[in-house]
């Protein structure tokens, strides 16, 4: 599956919907009965959060205002939450531009990624991240 | 280069490639100079199966992305759980022929 820009750019859109379909999903549940139900396999096998557990509910804790709380149950989620606002519309923008300025984005991304100097930190951060929410017992 | 030798590659290295292109790889490579062989004799490809298993058990956390060196995908599985899980699982069926994928663009690289 060789990327292409039209595939990259399905992609990124699909996942937008779908997470806001399910960021949807979460607020209108119950919030003590959503805390019970995780579609994290790792979390389900080991009993044990994976390093992006409690993004869901640090999305939902940054869409009621509550900044420092969304940093503490996982700081992914202020991350990701910045990609679901900036894509769709950099994705229409394109579109309408008739460009390829995310697809290019990408690929550069991709390639600063890569290099050790980058990719170790961002490797050592993810792991500090993973034991905070094994300590915090998300 | 000499058939001998591309037979050789071919038979050492086709289960890293899918079977449609490996006769369009044959043709590239009989095509191409003989400069290209010792770059070629020492680029490792990624063993489809071992991919698999990195995708069954860490395929989460996108390590199977990262390591075929789908890097910007493998952020995305790593930071949206696997895509809620679901792409963790389509990946299960999906990450072979995309190691295989892989392989191929790293060969064309080498050969273009």
């Amino acid at each position: 599956m060789a990327l292409t820009s039209n595939k990259l750019y399905v992609l990124i859109a699909t996942a937008c919907c779908v997470g806001y379909a399910w960021l949807f999903f979460n607020i209108s549940e119950n919030f003590t009965d959503s805390n019970n139900f995780t579609v994290c396999l790792f979390k389900e096998v080991t009993h044990v959060p994976c390093p992006s557990c409690g993004t869901t509910r640090g999305v939902i804790s940054l869409s009621k205002g509550h900044f420092l709380e969304a940093i503490y149950t996982n700081p992914f989620s202020v991350i990701i939450a910045a990609i679901m606002i900036i894509a769709p519309i950099w994705i229409v923008l394109d579109v309408v531009r008739k460009k390829r300025t995310l697809f290019q984005f990408y690929q550069k991304a991709e390639k600063l990624l890569i290099k050790p100097k980058i990719a170790i930190p961002l490797i050592v951060l993810v792991l500090l991240n993973w034991i905070w929410n094994i300590a915090k017992g998300l | 280069m000499e058939a001998q030798k591309v037979d050789m590659f071919i038979m050492s290295n086709g289960k890293y490639f899918e079977s449609h292109h490996v006769n369009a790889i044959r043709n590239s490579l009989i095509a191409a100079d003989d400069s290209k062989w010792p770059m070629l004799s020492v680029t490792q490809f990624n063993d489809p199966s071992t991919i698999l298993i990195v995708s069954i058990f860490a395929g989460q956390l996108g390590i199977d992305r990262f390591m075929i060196g789908d890097t910007g995908l493998g952020v995305g599985k790593l930071l949206t759980c696997g895509g809620l899980g679901i792409w963790a699982i389509i990946d299960w069926f999906m990450i072979q022929s995309a190691t295989r994928e892989k392989n191929m663009e790293k060969i064309q690289r080498i050969l273009g």
